[in-house]
Parts: C-alpha cells; sequence; structure tokens
C-alpha cells in the first residue's frame, strides 16, 4: 500500500499546482468571457524567464516571482493588445477562441529559436525529505503546497472580502449592468488579468520545479490539466476550479502510481470526456462566486 | 526542379485542396471548429498504410509492430482510409457535438487532437508508436514499377482524381438546400431548430463526411510518403488548415481550394527557398513561418474576415423582385 500512499503525497503537490494554473485560467474565461488557449504557452515562458534568473545563480524562489511579474505584464498586454480589440470589433466567441490558438503558436514558435529545444531544469536543491507516515515529500514540494493554499485563501478572500472581488464578480454577472452601477468595469477586466497573469505565471515556474524537466512543448500538457480542472468544477467558477484540481490532481497521481506515468495527461482526458458526457456544466453549475457568461 | 519535385508539390496541392474542402465542409459552412481535424487524416493515413502493409513479421518489416498488415490490392485502402476517418468521427462527433456548447467543443476537439497524439505516440504496439511505420507499399506497386517518372504522373492522376470526387461532393452539398440548411444552422442554430431542423443529426453528418474525405487525404499522403508518424499530425497542422480557410475564404469551395493553394503550399515553397539560402540558425526559419501563419490568420480575422474570395451573398431566385428581397448575408 505504500506506492500509494506516496501516491497520494504526489497527489497533494500535483493537486496544488493545478489549483493555481486553473483558477486563473477559470476567472479569465468567467469575468472577461475569454477562452485564453494561450494559457499553457504562457505558463511556460513565464518558467523560462524563472529559469534564466535561476540560471544566473539566482534562487528559484526569486525566479517564482520574476516570472509571476512576466506572466502579470504579458497577460496584461495580450489581452489590451490583441483580445480587447478583437472583442471590440465584435469577433465571436469562436473567432476568438482561433485568435488565441494562433497566439499560442507564435509565442511557441518565438521562444522556440531563443530557448532552444533541449529540455531543461531548475537547479534548486530538492531540499531535506519530511515524512509523514508513509508519505514522503521534499521541503520544495511541502513549501509548494503552502504557496497554493495561501494564494487559493487570497483568491478567496479578493473574491469574498474587496471591493475589488465584489466588482469582479459583477463584471462576470453582468457587463453591462455592472458599467451602469458605476463600476468600471474596463479597470476591472485590467485587474483580472494581472492577477489571473500573474496566477499563470507562478503556476507555470511551480509546474516547471515540480516535474523533472521541461521543454517548450510541455505547455500544451498544463493546459490540458488546468483545462480539464477547470471544466470538471464548471468553467468561471474559482471554487469549482479548486475542487477539480483536487480530483484531477490526486486521480492522476494514483493512476501513474497504478499504471504508468506516461498516461497522466490521458487520464485528465478521460475525466474530461466523462464530464462532457455527463455533467457538461461542470460540478459547480449553479452555485460558485462567477456564472460563466455567454 | 525536377519532375519527382514538381510531383511532390501537386500531391500536396491536392492532399491539402481536399483537406480544406473538408474542413470547409465542417468550419466554414456548418460552423464545426473541428480542431482535432488533423487524427482523421492521420487515422487515414494508419488505416491504408495498415491494410496495404504485409504483418510486422514479415522479413523486412519485423522493425516494427502494428495491428493488422493484410497486404490489400488498391484502392482497397484508400477506401479503407476514408473508412477510418469516418468510422472514428463517429465516437468523437457523440461525445462532442451533442451537449456541449460551441466553444466548449472547440477546446474538446484540441484536447482530443493532442491526447490522440500522446496516445499513439507512448503506446507503440498499437502503430509503432513514436518511430511510426515506415516502407509501407505504394498504391499499384505490384503492377508498375514505382521508380519511374510515369509513376509519379499516374499518382498525381490518382489524386486528381479524388479532387475532382471530392470538390463534386463538395460542390452538391454547398449548393443543395442541404447545404443552405447547415448555414442556417451556422448562422443562427435556435432558428434553425425551431424550423424543425436537427442540429445534431446536422452536425453528426458533416462531421462523419468530414471525417471520411479527411482520411482519404491521409490515404493519398501515406502512399506518396510512405511513412506515417506521430510528429507528421501535431495539432498545429490543423492550424495550417483553419489559416487556409480563413484566407481563403470560408463557407465557399473556390474559396477553400485558393487558400490551400496559398498557405500551406505556398508557405512550404516560401520555406524551403529560403531554408535553401541558409538565413540565421537552423531551425529559425521554420519557427518563423508558424509565426508568419499565427500572423495570417490574426491578420485576415483583423482586416479581411471573410478571406480573399468571400463567400457569394446568396439570394433566392424564385422571388419574383429578387432585388427587393433583402440579401442574405451569409459571409
Amino acid at each position: 500500500m505504500s506506492i500509494f500512499a506516496a501516491a497520494f503525497g504526489f497527489g497533494l503537490v500535483s493537486m496544488s499546482v493545478i489549483a493555481l494554473a486553473a483558477v486563473g485560467f477559470t476567472m479569465q474565461f468567467g469575468i472577461t468571457n475569454m477562452i485564453n488557449l494561450a494559457y499553457g504557452q504562457v505558463m511556460i515562458s513565464s518558467a523560462y524567464v524563472a529559469y534564466y534568473i535561476n540560471r544566473a545563480g539566482v534562487t528559484i524562489w526569486v525566479g517564482m516571482i520574476a516570472g509571476a511579474v512576466f506572466g502579470a505584464v504579458f497577460s496584461f498586454l495580450l489581452n489590451r493588445l490583441v483580445y480587447a480589440p478583437f472583442q471590440r470589433k465584435g469577433t465571436s466567441h469562436l473567432g476568438m477562441v482561433i485568435v488565441s490558438l494562433a497566439v499560442s503558436l507564435m509565442l511557441a514558435n518565438l521562444l522556440l529559436p531563443i530557448v532552444g529545444y533541449f529540455s531543461v531544469s531548475y537547479q534548486e536543491h530538492a531540499g531535506s525529505l519530511v515524512r509523514l507516515g508513509d508519505i514522503v515529500l521534499t521541503n520544495n514540494q511541502i513549501a509548494i503546497i503552502v504557496l497554493s493554499l495561501a494564494v487559493m485563501l487570497g483568491i478567496h478572500a479578493l473574491l469574498r472580502y474587496t471591493r475589488l472581488g465584489k466588482a469582479m464578480r459583477a463584471t462576470a454577472a453582468n457587463p453591462m449592468l455592472a458599467r451602469n452601477c458605476g463600476i468600471p468595469t474596463q479597470r476591472v477586466i485590467d485587474m483580472v488579468w494581472l492577477i489571473t497573469g500573474a496566477l499563470c505565471g507562478l503556476a507555470g515556474v511551480v509546474a516547471a520545479l515540480n516535474s523533472d524537466s521541461f521543454v517548450i512543448a510541455s505547455g500544451a500538457g498544463f493546459l490540458i490539466t488546468a483545462l480539464a480542472a477547470a471544466v470538471l468544477g464548471g468553467a468561471g467558477q474559482p471554487y469549482g476550479a479548486m475542487i477539480g484540481a483536487v480530483i484531477i490532481g490526486l486521480v492522476t497521481e494514483l493512476s501513474a502510481a497504478a499504471w504508468s506515468p506516461e498516461y497522466k495527461e490521458v487520464v485528465a482526458f478521460g475525466i474530461l470526456v466523462l464530464v462532457m458526457v455527463l455533467r457538461p456544466q461542470g460540478l459547480l453549475a449553479k452555485r460558485g462566486a462567477l456564472a460563466a457568461a455567454g | 526542379m525536377n519532375t519527382y519535385y514538381a510531383a511532390n508539390l501537386l500531391i500536396y496541392a491536392g492532399v491539402d485542396i481536399i483537406a480544406v474542402l473538408a474542413l470547409n465542409l465542417q468550419f466554414g459552412v456548418s460552423g464545426i471548429v473541428n480542431f482535432s481535424f488533423i487524427v482523421f487524416q492521420a487515422a487515414g493515413a494508419y488505416a491504408a498504410a495498415v491494410l496495404s502493409m504485409p504483418p510486422h513479421t514479415a522479413a523486412d518489416y519485423s522493425f516494427q509492430v502494428y495491428v493488422g498488415g493484410y497486404q490489400l490490392p488498391f484502392p482497397i485502402p484508400w477506401i479503407g482510409g476514408a473508412l477510418a476517418g469516418a468510422l472514428l468521427a463517429i465516437p468523437v462527433g457523440l461525445v462532442v457535438l451533442r451537449k456541449l456548447r460551441s466553444d466548449y467543443q472547440a477546446i474538446a476537439l484540441l484536447v482530443t487532437s493532442i491526447i490522440a497524439n500522446t496516445v499513439i505516440n507512448n503506446a507503440r504496439p498499437f502503430l509503432n508508436g513514436a518511430a511510426g511505420l515506415a516502407l509501407v507499399p505504394q498504391p499499384l506497386e505490384n503492377q508498375v514499377d514505382t521508380g519511374t517518372d510515369n509513376y509519379l504522373y499516374l499518382y498525381i492522376g490518382l489524386t486528381a482524381v479524388c479532387v475532382g470526387l471530392v470538390w463534386f461532393l463538395a460542390a452538391r452539398i454547398v449548393n443543395s438546400p442541404y447545404g443552405r440548411t447547415l448555414r442556417a444552422m451556422r448562422e443562427h442554430e435556435l432558428a434553425a431548430t425551431a424550423l424543425g431542423k436537427n442540429p445534431v443529426a446536422l452536425k453528426m453528418t458533416m462531421f462523419i463526411v468530414g471525417g471520411a474525405i479527411a482520411g482519404l487525404s491521409g490515404a493519398i499522403l501515406v502512399g506518396f510518403l510512405t511513412v506515417w508518424a506521430p510528429s507528421t499530425w501535431l495539432y498545429p497542422e490543423t492550424i495550417i488548415l483553419f489559416a487556409a480557410l480563413i484566407v481563403g475564404g470560408r463557407g465557399n469551395n473556390l474559396g477553400a481550394i485558393l487558400g490551400a493553394l496559398l498557405v500551406p503550399v505556398g508557405f512550404e515553397e516560401v520555406t524551403r527557398q529560403l531554408i535553401r539560402m541558409n538565413i540565421g540558425p537552423p531551425n529559425l526559419i521554420p519557427a518563423l513561418e508558424w509565426v508568419a501563419i499565427g500572423l495570417f490568420i490574426l491578420g485576415f480575422l483583423w482586416f479581411r474576415p471573410e478571406g480573399v474570395r468571400p463567400e457569394p451573398h446568396r439570394i433566392f431566385e424564385g422571388s419574383p423582385e429578387a432585388e427587393l428581397v433583402e440579401h442574405v448575408r451569409t459571409a
């Protein structure tokens, strides 16, 4: 049984990583009505920003902050310069999906000549081992879990107890009505892209840290797990994405222990298919802070 | 510039035209954003390969493992490729097209494309994994010497016949009352439903027809290349076809053909010439090619969303005063 206990430990780490990614993705969709398929690519770009800082001899925890800042600024600019103009022009929902996929493709191939084709990894000592019964985790992994928990509590506090969070929920529910109530929706949406972009960047660095090595192509895998968690929870619902992350994280790691780690993403995909057949609206369809628009 | 090079160009053009015509039926006419289109082409290619190859225990083939190996004569592998595309479309369509909103459909199909590639890549006993299939027999290779120029002309001819058949079929669908129903669904699904049309059945049909045509294009390609591997059908290949359709003009077959000639064929050629000039580090030009394709998509969606050849405005000719009837804008 100890292999499953160990897998449970990895599941805790995995769900922490997925939650960071999925909550950012689902908030972008819920509040700005944008399915941002470039999300995985922004994650991996942020991971590379942290990689170059790390390679200069700086600890990865500082690199993580740089990755988050890069993710925030990049996502903000991406929306301001590409997505928002297309949305203002009246491009359809599906048109926007194609736009974001084109952006994702361009981003990956602009990065490729710069960072190269070979897989890289952070130079960071994994830290000493911590044992909790059969569960063995490194200090780094525990730091990831704590970080993710703190961020989730932060998101909860933001949405529940701040004026900005309230304005975000109002914008998600009905942008026109929110504007008529005097909420500066444009500024709210800018803030959403900065916050979710920071989550995206942070998630990218954490996901890269948690895997042995990464390449540009890892971005697609990051996107799939985030998508699976977001859709499972109900797209646009931050709390749903957290629940989705817990389920996907646990199930993929347990299946990796029982079966083969090569098929982690396939298992996530299997869950996605089941959700789409049985409950397309996701687990939290009627509840949650943010209703999916459209 | 030799015969092989020219033949290569023509056969690729034919395969791309067939593929973009199929994607036009799905995306351009019916509004299905099939981001896993390339998977259906791959299914056709794999099916045609294993139908024509000998069993993997045969002397020259023992370095690879795969299912099947039936050594069937031409044209059965090509028909089988089309069938494989159609058969694969049924389960995928049943999961994706029934309940989901259209944007969910798009991301579900994108994820399907990535996962299908991962699975085939990792599961070696099924279709030889990442290494892919090699030494796929060419059509009619027992009857004709495949090393000659005449065989290239024959292959171009076979491809051209398929292009003609697919174009004829696509034209029949686009210009028929059925095509009108599809366009109605694309423009306003709820209104089409209210008129008694069943959008799920319409989409499923176009998904299967498009899947069959995609499978045929894969079969033609694998017969010419004689190799097929997961690296040839990564999901960005679908985006090239979407770029072709957006550039050429969605919803009309001429636009689709124009797009196929401009984007996949044109780009491939320009890239080949640029690579020959040895500009910058290796792999810089192919990477920039993808960036250019992304820019083409964004540029056309911004400046000319209807494409180079827009879908013609269709007017109901039965009306006595056709000019007075409000032009139904279908672009």
